[in-house]
């Protein structure tokens, strides 16, 4: 569903232990709301992200559920203590099955 | 319609299966206005009857939003997260959408710290409401009102 890699900032991928880690997220995804109609007149089906996963290693972190009022390209940002170093990742999933994922690791100090 | 009725016989034999198939994807206009009932079915179903409080979410919404198609939102749960009690799922609504629901978040103990932002689009000037359901059951409510420039359901 996506030419380009996600674009990931996260504020520190070598935290001290107990820092607060932001992580903000976007992907390109057309969001298509199933609410517009082409020139024809035609209604353009629904096509939207639908879930987003962040885990680090095998813990979940935080998941969404965006809906169809969600902007296009969606943008996520969301923040975790820094506990645990591990792998960062970072899963879409759209309404198609279509999903991309992206990983960073953190290495706790 | 009627006007295709006044077509000739021949044409009109072919007609009526594509006026049909026509017709089944035009949108009516009632899909693009505000769904208040849905709106309070969503809110009834996250409280679940329960008491709700009206501290300890962050909500910051602009309160002029230059660019309806993407309003930035973010929640925070000011209460620290416990092994007793953390914050389980915060849900976001745009009470004059067409689909009142924005989104879902789903918090774990594993994260520490329940935030997040997200860009919404908005058909126009209206209260964004979010809901944090607490492990314990309580649930707590935030809401701001927005003032957007343009709609931003048609882009």
């Amino acid at each position: 569903m996506d030419q380009k890699p996600p674009r990931i900032w996260i504020s520190n991928t070598k935290p001290k232990k107990g820092e607060t880690l932001r992580v903000r997220a976007q992907i390109e995804h057309i969001m298509e709301s199933g609410l517009r109609t082409d020139a024809a007149g035609q209604v353009r089906p629904r096509h939207i992200v639908t879930r987003f996963e962040a885990r680090l290693g095998q813990a979940l972190l935080f998941a969404w559920e965006p809906g169809i009022s969600i902007a296009q390209d969606p943008y996520i940002e969301f923040a975790f203590l820094a506990r645990d170093s591990g792998e960062l990742q970072l899963r879409w999933q759209d309404d198609t099955g279509q999903s991309v994922s992206a990983s960073r690791t953190i290495a706790v100090a | 319609m009627k006007r295709r009725t006044l077509i000739t016989a021949g044409a009109a034999l072919a007609l009526p299966a594509a006026a049909l198939a026509q017709q089944s994807t035009v949108l009516p206009p009632s899909v693009l206005a505000p769904n208040p009932q849905e709106f309070r079915r969503i809110m009834a179903e996250f409280t679940r009857g329960a008491v709700t409080q009206a501290h300890g979410l962050e909500l910051d919404v602009p309160v002029l939003a230059d660019n309806p198609s993407g309003v930035p939102i973010k929640v925070k749960v000011e209460e620290p997260m416990t092994a007793q009690d953390w914050c389980e799922e915060i849900i976001v609504l745009a009470d004059l959408n067409p689909a009142p629901l924005a989104c879902r978040m789903h918090f774990t103990p594993a994260a520490g710290i329940a935030e997040a932002s997200v860009r919404a689009r908005l058909s126009q000037s209206q209260t964004i409401h979010a809901l944090a359901r607490m492990k314990s059951g309580r649930i707590l409510t935030a809401k701001q009102a927005v003032t957007v420039a343009a709609s931003g359901c048609g882009m």
